[in-house]
């Protein structure tokens, strides 16, 4: 190319200030926020590292055991015993509260912090413990075991210094001073505890089965010797554990887990990210087009001074070669600041311990590459278009003709490149079933995007409606306006589309998420209320007996929650009184005989109710039989009575639900650590006030099944949040699309408007006719944007469905499509801003003088 | 009878970069009711600038236009619109229609500017007379890139007059035309300054355009340095007014 000619490419963008910086900052929030996106991909990597480190330390094996029956001191010994084991370090992890009295009056329970008993001479051994103030409990527990390391997090928030006692609240049966323990030290952060919201109390182990009223353990980590294979010490430790069920898992499956949990939040953004990054594209596409129109006699005048058509082409294509380098080094710097906020926000949602944005060279370069190449693609059809430019026609003809329309059909070749690009990208692998997913919800949007040049004139015939009922004129003229370059504004409107229907999409999903949530909780609580405790409740504690003997409460039922082993794996199991499901009206039965029958079946002996995800996993029916393992080579064999189509929320899904005279007689469970509450029905506030109060003076915190369901949509809300504000990211690029658009609308106009105003139109009508030529251009991408949104979120959630799962009634979020609607046209009139100010300012000399 | 239009010792400066440049330097005119008068001069003499501040369309370094009785060069730029809607009618030599409007829109847009409180038979009536005037009646739903230059020029003209303006302005109404459709038009201007009394001032370089006026002043160099008198003539022979211009050396 002639070296004058990348000069005169440089000077063509400087020459349109505003409108190659409306660009490059388009293409800076779209590469901005891929970027966000890998970083933060990058940092949860770092951070499940980082996680598993702290969590397991230099342990190679975890043994668990389940919830409600533990590990033996027998089994401890097994496992220290066992060949190739260098250190065996056992802890106790249980919720409990500070400072709190059982019986000493309906106060406020506190928050709940997590007391973990340690072997603090073995555990030093398998993991560091950073100590902000004070000493560690292995240097301090020479001068007895009543010592206790608190968080900092903890320490900050409930006013806690070394030296400070204090009062950990145990098992009834234990005595009230097995619970107090001085603080000799500050954690720097939570240790090896994993959702305590940084609320932690660390003593050593003997003190907290004090506390507790309790022997052995929950867990063992285990760190072998030099050299030793970690699969080979885990044959011997199967042979050899056989008074208990146990889980054994190492780093790796850890890792594995924590990724899990964040599959689903990284593949959303990731989605949002990549539609960003589209409708970027759309904005090089048409402003590259845009600026052909506007410079076709120059491009003529170049072709007649003998440039080739390949020099024409690359002279464009350096200008988006340009752009895309100057927009993807900003997009760096914008998406450093958006990633860090995505990180702040993740913090908040997985266990996952994140800490700042991960600055990766090869992220940092993916970034910019792709954002590169979905810049020369867009401007590839622009650049070969120019090089056909003939110059007769184009010294002579208005620049449209000569040009001919944008090719929309080459925004698919975009898509496929886009598309492509995010497939290769996706956090969960290229063969994820979401990643595949992703793409149907991907192409929807495209076909509506290119169903736009047909739909955008009668919409906008409707769209110019309202405003056509008050600024008649306006709205004329505005259509006229609009539909002077249908590509283009198809492409500008296709934009706002696939921003807002990423919102509306995003509020289906969520209103589903919420209602599935809502249907779930009220289909299975038997209750009111949930009163849950931290520690287990005898069913014949006095404090039962009050509760239920109050007047308003009508019924009491007793939840107990552990685990069971069946088939190699660990499941969610929860003791109950079916009778009590039965007379509430709660769980419904989808296979097996009557829900008479079923229930009541499970208080009189060994037979289980399978929530319908379980028995389609284990392949169980009603009527099969599912060996549970109790340890010592002892099982129990319980008979399915029904299946369920949803159960009780255990730790990882759904419990199997036993009855107590089953869950006392083979596992042990001798205690609720829920009770689901009927209140009578007209209860005064004062007598329902009256039973959580009663409850609180035991130590159980009431939840009404209202805020249940609130802190479920708070969660919720905390979730899409996030992937609404990248979802916006794209509605703003489809904004500055809008100003482009209108600009160049101005300006190929700008003798007509000069007319306008000879003709006696003032400034501030040529300033509304802009504005509604922005406001039906908005009512159009929100009218479709919502459409499309619908469809996708439909289609998402329909995807997201397993085969476990019943079936569902689209619900349209109308609250979100609404904000969505008014947003999509508020954009488009605050991108009209500027244009109509350049409107209505024109000089009319200069305007009537323009070619 | 007082002058319609009456302009007093205007100029009009433009700095263009270092330079400035006058474009006008003093000039004075009067238009009587019912007048056609053809502004003429070379290209750069100021002739078009003229016409924008009689028009209203531009502002004078200094001196007076004075439109029906209002000093136009003392209103706001929202009085000066609501004059022009009002009193003036302007044609451009690039016709300035509204592309996808029809010819029907296109002529009513002044009025639809203007917010007329005429019913709407009258302004249909008003219309119909217009385009009648023009010779356009059988193209009143076509769009301007389905009409001829000269018939595009013709809405243009109808536009202008349908608000009845107290003064047509018309700057090079003929450039872009061929003979034959330019002869139209300037038939189209006479036959409504004869038959309705329109008050036209008509700027163009052209001799045999500016014939059709009853008088013509010729401009150079900023200043008016001629007037001829032609009268009102039927015929339109450029004749006698192509021998003063020689006698004046232009």
């Amino acid at each position: 190319m002639m070296p004058g000619l990348v000069g005169y490419a440089v000077r063509s963008l400087v020459a349109r200030p505003l409108r190659s910086a409306l660009t490059a900052v388009g293409i800076a929030l779209g590469v901005g926020t891929l970027y966000a996106t890998l970083a933060t991909n990058a940092s949860i990597e770092t951070g499940v590292e980082r996680t598993v480190d702290a969590i397991l330390g230099r342990a190679e094996i975890r043994i668990a055991g389940l919830r409600g029956i533990g590990l033996s001191e027998a089994t401890l010994a097994v496992v220290a015993s066992t060949d190739g084991v260098a250190v065996a370090a056992p802890a106790i992890e249980q919720r409990t509260y500070l400072g709190v009295s059982v019986g000493a009056g309906g106060v406020e329970l506190p928050a709940s912090v997590t007391l973990l008993g340690i072997d603090p001479q073995r555990d030093r051994l398998v993991r560091d413990w950073p100590i902000a103030a004070g000493t560690d409990l292995a240097s301090a527990v020479g001068s007895g075991d009543a010592v206790a390391l608190v968080s900092a997090e903890l320490a900050a928030a409930d006013g806690l210094r070394v030296g400070d006692t204090i009062a950990v609240l145990g098992a009834p049966e234990a005595p009230p001073e097995a619970g107090r323990v001085r603080i000799v030290g500050v954690l720097a952060g939570p240790g090896p505890v994993v959702d305590a919201f940084g609320r932690v109390v660390v003593v050593p182990i003997d003190r907290a089965r004090a506390i507790l009223g309790r022997s052995g353990a929950d867990r063992v980590d285990v760190v072998l010797g030099q050299g030793v294979d970690p699969a080979v010490v885990r044959r011997r430790l199967a042979d050899r554990l056989t008074a208990e069920p146990y889980v054994v898992s190492s780093p790796a499956d850890l890792a594995e887990g924590l990724q899990a949990s964040t599959a689903d939040l990284r593949a959303m953004t990731a989605l949002v990210a990549a539609l960003a990054l589209f409708v970027a594209a759309f904005l090089i596409f048409n402003t590259l087009s845009m600026t052909l129109v506007e410079r076709v006699r120059e491009l003529g005048l170049l072709r007649a001074a003998g440039a080739s058509r390949r020099q024409i082409g690359r002279l464009v294509f350096v200008q988006a070669v340009g752009l895309g380098l100057v927009g993807s080094a900003l997009g760096l710097a914008w998406g450093v600041g958006l990633g860090e906020i995505v990180v702040a926000w993740l913090r908040l949602l997985t266990p996952v311990r994140l800490d700042a944005l991960t600055v990766d060279p090869l992220v940092i370069g993916t970034a910019v590459v792709v954002g590169l190449l979905v810049t020369v693609v867009a401007g590839l059809e622009p650049s070969l278009r120019a090089g056909r430019v003939s110059p007769i026609e184009a010294l002579a003809a208005r620049g449209q003709q000569a040009l001919g329309p944008a090719r929309l059909r080459w925004l698919v070749v975009v898509f496929g490149v886009v598309a492509i690009v995010g497939w290769l990208l996706w956090p969960a692998g290229p063969l994820d079933p979401d990643a595949l997913r992703a793409l149907l919800v991907y192409g929807l949007l495209l076909v509506v995007t290119l169903a736009v040049p047909f739909l955008a004139g009668p919409l906008g015939r409707l769209a110019g409606l309202p405003f056509a009922l008050a600024v008649r004129l306006e709205e004329r003229l505005a259509r006229v306006a609009l539909l002077r370059d249908r590509s283009r504004t198809a492409v500008t409107v296709g934009a706002l589309v696939v921003g807002l229907a990423m919102i509306v999409a995003l509020g289906v999903v969520a209103a589903e998420a919420r209602r599935a949530a809502a249907a779930w909780i009220e289909g299975v609580v038997p209750g009111d209320l949930v009163l849950t405790s931290v520690r287990p409740v005898a069913l014949d504690e006095p404090a039962v007996e009050e509760l239920r003997a109050l007047p308003a409460v009508a019924r009491l039922s007793p939840i107990a929650s552990f685990d069971v082993a069946a088939f190699g794996y660990r499941l969610d199991a929860a003791a109950v009184v079916g009778s009590d499901f039965l007379a509430d009206g709660r769980l419904r039965v989808v296979a097996g005989p009557d829900r008479a029958e079923a229930l009541p079946a499970i208080d009189t002996g060994p037979v289980v109710l399978v929530p319908r995800a379980v028995a389609d996993r284990l392949g169980l029916r009603p009527g099969s039989e599912l060996p549970v393992g109790l340890g010592s080579g002892r099982s129990v064999v319980l008979r399915v009575a029904a299946i369920v189509e949803r159960s009780l929320p255990g730790r990882a899904g759904e419990a199997i639900l036993v009855g107590w005279s089953t869950a006392r007689a083979e596992f042990g469970i001798e205690g609720a650590d829920a009770f689901a509450v009927r209140l009578v029905p007209g209860v005064t506030e004062a007598d329902r006030a009256a039973v959580e109060r009663t409850a609180r003076e035991v130590a159980l915190e009431p939840s009404s099944i209202e805020r249940v369901h609130g802190a479920i949509a708070d969660a919720l809300d905390r979730v899409f949040g996030l992937f609404d504000g990248l979802a916006v990211v794209a509605v703003v690029v489809a904004g500055l699309g809008i100003v482009n658009t209108l600009a160049m609308s101005v300006f190929e106009r700008t003798r007509e408007l000069g007319i306008l105003r000879a003709l006696g139109m003032t400034r501030r009508r040529l300033w509304r006719t802009v504005l509604v030529e922005a406001g039906i251009l908005g009512l159009v991408g929100s009218l479709l944007g919502v459409a499309a949104g619908l469809a996708a979120g439909f289609l998402m959630v329909e995807l997201a469905r397993g085969p476990g799962d019943g079936g569902w009634a689209p619900a349209v979020p109308w609250l979100v499509v609404v904000l969505a609607g008014c947003f999509g046209v508020l954009v488009a009139v605050l991108a009209a801003a500027y244009p109509a100010r350049l409107a209505s300012r024109t000089s009319i000399v200069a305007a009537l003088a323009h070619e | 009878m007082a002058p319609i239009l009456e302009a007093r010792d205007l100029t009009k400066r433009y700095a263009i970069g270092p330079q400035v440049v006058d474009a006008l330097r003093g000039v004075s005119l009067s238009v009587d009711p019912g007048e056609f008068v053809a502004i003429m001069g070379p290209s750069g003499s100021g002739k078009s600038t003229l016409l924008h501040l009689l028009g209203g369309l531009d502002r004078p370094t200094s001196g007076e236009v004075v439109l029906d009785g209002i000093p136009i060069h003392r209103l706001s730029d929202d009085e000066a619109t609501r004059l022009r809607r009002e009193k003036t009618g302007f044609v451009f030599q690039a016709f300035n229609l509204i592309p996808l409007l029809t010819v029907y829109e296109n002529v009513a847009l002044p009025l639809t500017i203007a917010g007329t409180s005429l019913r709407r038979r009258d302004v249909a009536e008003r219309i119909a007379a217009v385009i009648e005037l023009v010779d356009l009646a059988d193209r009143l739903r076509a769009r301007p890139d389905q009409l001829s230059a000269g018939e595009q020029q013709r809405v243009a003209v109808a536009r202008a007059l349908v608000t009845r303006p107290a003064i047509l302005l018309a700057d090079e109404p003929t450039g872009n035309l061929d003979y034959a459709s330019g002869s139209e038009l300037l038939g189209a201007l006479w036959r409504s300054c004869e038959e309705e009394g329109q008050t036209i001032v008509l700027v163009t370089h052209d001799a045999k355009a500016a014939a059709y006026a009853d008088r013509v002043c010729v401009v150079e160099d900023g200043r008016i340095v001629d007037e001829i008198l032609l009268g009102r003539r039927a015929d339109h022979s450029a004749a006698p007014l192509i021998g003063r211009l020689a006698e004046l050396g232009l």
